[in-house]
């Protein structure tokens, strides 16, 4: 009791003593608050961008991306394998899919995407290839959306039936993304003029042979009585194309075309292919796109996004309805809201509700039913996306591979190695946080506890007589430790409170300017995250960077170690302090003022 | 009181010397002293600067220890004594006056004398007792609650006085507790002290070089480079120091 007041008494009445060491320690204890803060943001601001995975519970995604492998960026000019000019296609708009089948991609880069893959692809995109005629006559306004898979290639339902049957698999759901282009404009009049025809064939007069077969073949049907009405020298050129043409009298009997050796009675033009180039029409297509993806509407809690992520509305109702979600972000660019409909290719969908994905790479803008997706994208029975959860942590690696063994082309990513793929600002800062800034609140906190020893060992220096004249009057060096530790860790009270009114503070203020930090997934290919998402001239930036706020969130543990570090500073200088005082002879009690 | 438990004496010094070692060579601080304190005995011991005054009252108070020669006090011997053991011994059977009076400067008056009974483990509302009846008699029941910065000189010694009384020592040791005060106020101080250890029996030793203090003294006690030049025992003439005959 008396060594509380009498600690009470010494921190108030020496209160610039208290108030430099305790400051002191509260710098270095709210420094090391606001550190550890911001690093707990971090990494829930990575968290946040790995949540799907994470948050679904999956454990590795399974797709199948052509030229995944960035392409040199010289790769931009391109050797076009149709006739049709398609690069740039989306800029220009509407041209992409006039060209010849196959023609789909406009000239990826050869070096980086196999055979393999670019006749996948082709296969992929071929839906697409479609007449602008179709649609209406030319001069018609018309409106359609068209949805690729673009770099993403397809999987069989079989091949998700084939995964889920792997042992150590606990469940594995589809997804389908597509590239989404929207197009509106009027049909473009396309004529394409093929002429043929009009040839000279130039036949070499009959040898004096030839000749005299003739004359002796007229004068025998002569003698018959015929009477020869074909008697021309030489053949007229015959109208038509291509093919056979045949030249010359009838073939009926006692005709003199019969008289006519072979070479004059039939004879073929050389045969050609007419290749006829038509550059793309130049109308007033426009077009915008958004990434659509396909989700299992009975499995709200696995997928590409889950009714974890729903901000406002509610679920889809069912796999046939006319319902899509949408992308929070895709609906404030759109201004749309729930209860909006979209109309698609005839069909008017109804948004039910936003979501928040933030998964890098394989977020959408719309989520519609999957068997939607795949009616309107004509992917019946396919999806681009299978979403694995393993049974446990341990056996995500095994699986992981023997998923690739059965799907040997397919791009095998588990969270683990996401996590890794993390880059952009986030990742710096988390890494920066990571190292510098712990070595930066170590550094601060040593440099307190160092000040606050000094400032005790001071104070003990200039108490000499006091501590001296205790000893004299029968305090035993353990009660004189005990008061001076009192002090010292009474300091580190009022410090550790300090410094959690610095932290916090440090904290609002990291929250108030909350910094944008970036973060880009390399490790989720997607939609638009390869070379060959640009060559269709797309970006979808949502797809493969996330912007997010830092902020500073702290938790009691943190409040809590803030004090703990404060008392430990205070226990130190109060243990430093001591083991000054304690070798103080009690003699100095008497020792003559300087 | 304490019952004396070996007749009279108190302290019993036989050839005390104490040295100090420094780095020009030892220093006899005190040299081959022998002396015998008996209870109840005013003394003063007086000397120059530098003759070993305050070495003799640092090993009298149990702060130090001789370097040879034995030094019983209350028949044991301190010599042989644990800094535990000095701890206890100062505690409980020493109390101390200083020349530039020793208050704890954030303490109150009451807390300064509490301080003292504080390793004697009494309770806080004894200790508080204790503490405002000592300050009623020297004379400052009303400034129990004041801080030494806000007393003067003669009010902080008296401070000091009930703070040496104030765990029944056998012995009050006083160092020059004169030293600080102008000569009106040393003698209030002088008295307080000497009416005190009167009523209560206690010994007391002052240090000294004032004339006026030393006169109290039933015996003064001389010291020259570290030599004492006088009798080591008191005259027996018991009539002079002896203890109330009522206690």
């Amino acid at each position: 009791m008396f060594h509380l007041t009498y600690i009470a008494r010494e921190l108030r009445r020496r209160l610039g003593r208290t108030i430099l060491t305790s400051l002191g320690l509260a710098l270095g204890v709210g420094l090391v608050i606001g550190i550890i803060g911001v690093s707990q943001g971090l990494n829930e601001a990575q968290a946040n961008v790995l949540a799907p995975l994470k948050t679904v519970g999956t454990d590795i995604l399974v797709t199948r991306v052509a030229g995944a492998t960035p392409a040199s960026t010289t790769g931009a000019t391109t050797t076009t394998t149709a006739t049709g000019n398609n690069n740039g296609a989306g800029q220009r708009g509407g041209g992409f899919f006039i060209g010849g089948a196959g023609g789909g991609p406009g000239g990826p880069n050869a070096a980086a995407v196999s055979q393999a893959d670019l006749t996948a692809l082709a296969q992929e995109n071929s839906n697409v290839v479609t007449d602008l005629s179709k649609l209406g006559k030319p001069g018609e306004q018309f409106t359609h959306d068209f949805f690729l898979s673009a770099t993403l290639i397809s999987f069989p339902q079989e091949a998700l039936d084939q995964v889920a049957k792997l042992p150590g698999v606990s469940s594995a759901v589809g997804g389908l993304v597509q590239l989404a282009n929207h197009q509106t404009g009027t049909v473009p009049e396309i004529v394409a003029n093929v002429q043929t025809g009009g040839e000279t064939v130039d036949i070499s007069p009959p040898t004096a042979a030839e000749q005299e077969q003739i004359r002796q073949c007229f004068e025998s049907r002569r003698g018959q009585g015929g009477n020869a009405t074909g008697g021309a020298t030489a053949p007229a050129p015959a109208q038509g194309g291509t093919g056979n043409v045949q030249v010359g009298p009838d073939e009926g009997p006692g005709g003199a075309g019969g008289c006519l050796p072979e070479r004059f009675q039939r004879f073929r033009t050389q045969q050609r292919t007419i290749q006829q180039a038509i550059d793309p029409p130049q109308t007033n297509i426009t077009s915008t796109s958004y990434t659509a993806a396909g989700i299992d509407a009975t499995q709200p809690k696995v997928g590409l996004v889950t009714n974890e992520q729903l901000t406002s509305g509610k679920w889809l109702s069912s796999n046939s309805a006319n319902e899509v979600l949408a992308n929070v972000a895709y609906a404030n660019s759109k201004s749309l809201s729930v209860g909006g409909k979209i109309p698609i290719n005839g069909t008017d969908y109804t948004i039910v509700g936003l979501v928040n994905p933030t998964l890098t790479g394989s977020t959408a803008d719309l989520y519609f039913p999957l068997p939607k997706l795949q009616e309107l994208a004509s992917k019946a029975g396919r999806v681009t996306q299978v979403l694995v959860k393993a049974d446990n942590a341990a056996s995500v690696d095994k699986v992981a591979a023997a998923i690739k063994k059965i799907l040997p082309d397919a791009e095998v990513v588990t969270t683990k190695s996401l996590a890794t793929s993390v880059t952009g600002s986030l990742a710096s800062a988390h890494d920066l946080a990571q190292n510098v800034g712990f070595a930066v609140a170590a550094i601060v906190l040593l440099a307190a506890f160092a000040i606050a020893a000094l400032l005790t060992l001071s104070s003990i220096s200039k108490r000499v007589r006091e501590i001296g004249t205790l000893r004299a009057i029968g305090w035993s060096k353990g009660r004189v430790v005990k008061q001076l530790l009192g002090e010292t860790m009474g300091i580190g009270v009022v410090g550790g409170v300090l410094g959690i009114v610095f932290g916090v503070a440090l904290a609002a203020v990291v929250g108030i300017t909350s910094p944008s930090l970036s973060a880009t997934s390399g490790g989720v290919p997607g939609v638009g995250s390869s070379q060959l998402a640009r060559q269709f001239g797309q970006t979808v930036a949502t797809a493969t960077s996330t912007h997010v706020k830092l902020s500073a969130p702290l938790k009691p543990s943190t409040l809590l170690l803030g004090i703990v570090f404060a008392l430990v500073g205070g226990l130190l200088a109060g243990l430093i302090g001591s083991w000054r005082a304690a070798r103080l002879a009690p003699s100095v009690a008497l020792r003559d003022l300087g | 009181m304490t019952p004396t438990t070996t007749g009279d004496v108190l302290y019993d010094l036989v050839g005390v010397s104490r040295t100090y070692k420094t780095g020009g060579g030892d220093v006899h601080a005190l040299v081959d002293a022998d002396m015998v304190v008996e209870h109840g005995e005013f003394i003063a011991i007086e000397g120059p600067s530098g003759s070993g005054k305050s070495t003799l009252l640092q090993l009298l108070g149990a702060l130090d220890k001789p370097t040879s020669g034995s030094l019983m006090f209350d028949s044991r011997d301190v010599g042989q004594f644990n800094d535990k053991e000095l701890t206890g011994l100062r505690s409980r059977d020493i109390g101390f006056i200083f020349q530039a009076f020793n208050l704890i400067p954030t303490l109150t008056a009451a807390e300064n004398v509490e301080a003292v009974m504080v390793p004697l483990n009494k309770d806080r509302d004894a200790r508080r007792k204790r503490a405002a009846e000592l300050l009623e008699k020297v004379g400052l029941g009303n400034r129990a609650e004041h801080l030494p910065s806000l007393l003067s000189g003669g009010e902080q010694q008296r401070v000091a006085i009930a703070r040496a009384m104030a765990n029944a020592p056998r012995v009050i040791l006083a160092d020059e507790p004169t030293g600080n005060l102008d000569s009106t106020t040393a003698e209030e101080v002088v008295n307080t002290l000497r009416s005190l250890s009167g009523e209560l029996g206690t010994t007391v030793i002052v240090v000294t070089h004032a004339e006026d203090v030393a006169q109290h003294a039933r015996r003064r006690i001389k010291l020259r480079d570290g030599h004492l030049l006088t009798e080591p025992r008191p005259e027996r003439s018991g009539r002079l120091r002896g203890r109330p005959a009522s206690e």
